[in-house]
């Protein structure tokens, strides 16, 4: 097995994202499938050189330099979860540090 | 028929059809209202009064857009997508929100929180995805177009399993503005017609350069054509990778019945290679995760998402809203595109991934360089599976994309027509045509339309 708990467990944290214990045999077998799926790539014999492939236009064409009105149908205290005083309101961000 | 009387009836066969659960948002009063707006429009467009279906990953400001997601439910858009504000320009009616796999991450859109769409022709089997719901009311005459999208053959496998006809545009050819992101190298808004006049007309609607949208190219927008009589003139290629041994019999019996169709029609058809074809699901199965995984980062519960309290930091309320927000197939993609971005297996996974993607855009452009017009291949290994038959292996549900994503790999036009018929289920075959070589691929599709018997049973 080339995925093990751990690797999800770390990859969740990763990716801001909630497992339970529970849950984690089950995907770790699932992800140790995909990944061992998409490891056949390392039998590509011809990729040294290949480059990078660009879809859509080579350049991406610049927006005129002017600043005009967001066209939204409703305002953003419409959509956002929450919205104070014209503040976006999240949790505080005091406890990042050991997490 | 008035606008107002054809959004009754659309509204009539919508509530008919509600058992396929196809549908996520309609209702009587949307539809008489979009009969006002069309009315009111002050000369009459290329799509007058024609229902057009929506994916739910295309947000309005009139319906929810839920992506098929708990994490948008009841979500409401402040702005249209643009390909919505072309249709309306156009006079179509916005019939309704299509049902479809979350976050347009599947193959079955068994994977929605909102239930399964069941396959209008045998409700045990799937109608395929991540599209299923749009495919499924075109296929059951609830409107004659909807659109989807695409970013791993999401239109074409549909649209080949339900017997409907399906055109995914070159890459750049149609806006993704208003289109919730999943793979931005790879997302297409993409079409579903009845017929390949019904798709093209709405493709033309829609395509054109959009200041919105930089990745849109710079070409004028398509012009629906009059397919010719025959295929004289036209050289077709057959990728010998596509017509493997252990092949369905009942679609290679459909491909070969086509194939004979072309050459009656005076085609000149030849063999040709696309060597790295096969690796084309695992190349797209680290790319796609791999945007999914950046993309889908904004459903956090702070920027976007029904927020689940935490009595923790804000990183507490990020886990806890995407653990609980998210289904199973999109944490899945999602971990998966973290694990290749992740230091110590970028350089094996992601960036072995682009150089193969090179590689497999080459082949194309080989094989249209060596004098090909388009490719012709199955749509799909197989006719619609049953409902549950892939839902334990992630892996088997991957490789039912195995014809349809190199297109969106190499950025190319391909589309997907009824072929025939086995054991009752629809078979699809599949165009592929050089960037922006759309018109000559709908033409070629047309011709064999109009004379392959798409009802006719095949026999091995």
């Amino acid at each position: 097995m080339s995925v093990s708990a751990r690797d999800v467990a770390q990859v969740a944290k990763l990716a801001e994202l909630a497992v339970d214990d529970a849950e984690l045999p089950a995907l770790t077998a699932q992800m140790d499938r995909i990944v061992s799926f998409v490891a056949q790539l390392a039998a590509m014999p011809d990729l040294a050189g290949a480059g990078t492939f660009l879809a859509g236009p080579e350049r991406s064409p610049l927006r005129a330099d002017v600043v005009n009105p967001v066209l939204l149908a409703r305002p953003p205290a419409a959509i956002a979860p929450e919205f104070v005083d014209g503040f976006f309101v999240v949790p505080r961000l005091g406890a990042l540090d050991g997490t | 028929m008035s606008v107002r009387d054809a959004a009754t009836a659309v509204g009539g066969r919508l509530a008919a059809a509600g058992g396929l659960n196809a549908v996520l948002a309609w209702s009587d009063a949307a539809l008489a209202a979009e009969a006002a707006r069309v009315d009111a429009l002050p000369a009459r467009g290329a799509l007058h009064g024609v229902p057009v279906a929506l994916k739910d990953n295309i947000v309005t400001v009139e319906q929810p857009s839920t992506c098929g997601s708990r994490i948008l439910a009841g979500y409401v858009s402040p702005f249209d997508a643009t390909v919505v504000q072309r249709l309306r320009g156009a006079g179509a009616l916005i019939a309704c929100k299509t049902n479809l796999d979350e976050f347009a991450m599947g193959s079955s859109t068994e994977h929605s929180a909102y239930g399964r769409v069941l396959h209008p022709l045998d409700p045990e089997r799937v109608p395929g995805g991540s599209s299923g719901g749009s495919a499924a009311l075109v296929a059951a005459g609830v409107v004659p177009a909807a659109l989807g999208s695409e970013t791993g053959g999401s239109v074409r496998q549909p649209a080949s399993f339900c017997g409907i006809v399906g055109i995914k545009p070159s890459y750049g050819r149609v806006s993704r503005y208003g289109l919730v992101a999943f793979g931005s190298s790879l997302d297409c808004v993409s079409v579903f017609g009845r017929t390949v006049s019904d798709a093209e007309q709405v493709l033309a609607v829609i395509s054109g350069v959009d200041p919105l949208d930089p990745t849109t190219a710079n070409r004028p927008p398509l012009e629906p054509q009059s397919p010719p009589a025959s295929l004289t003139g036209t050289t077709v290629g057959i990728p010998r990778e596509y017509f493997p041994a252990d092949l369905h019999a009942g679609v290679r019996a459909a491909c070969d019945n086509a194939i004979a169709t072309m050459k009656e029609l005076g085609a000149n058809v030849v063999d040709v290679s696309l060597p790295h074809a096969g690796y084309a699901v695992p190349t797209y199965y680290i790319i796609a995760p791999a945007e999914a995984a950046a993309n889908l980062a904004r459903f956090d519960g702070a920027r976007y998402g029904a927020r689940q309290h935490s009595d923790g930091d804000v990183r507490a309320l990020y886990r806890a809203t995407r653990g609980k927000g998210f289904g199973a197939e999109v944490r899945r993609r999602i971990l998966v595109g973290t694990y290749v971005l992740s230091a110590g297996y970028h350089d094996a996974y992601y960036n072995r991934a682009q150089a193969a993607r090179a590689r497999i855009a080459e082949d194309f452009t080989r094989a249209f360089a060596s004098g090909v017009n388009f490719l012709f291949t199955p749509t799909t290994p197989t006719p619609a599976f049953k409902a549950g038959e892939k839902t334990d292996d992630p892996v088997a549900m991957y490789l039912a994309d195995i014809f349809v994503c190199s297109a969106n790999l190499a950025g190319l036009p391909a589309m997907s027509i009824p072929i025939g018929r086995f054991e009752g289920l629809p078979v699809g075959g599949q165009l592929m045509a050089p960037p922006f070589a759309e018109a000559g691929m709908i033409a070629a599709a047309g011709v064999l339309e109009r004379h392959l018997d798409a009802a006719r049973e095949v026999s091995p």
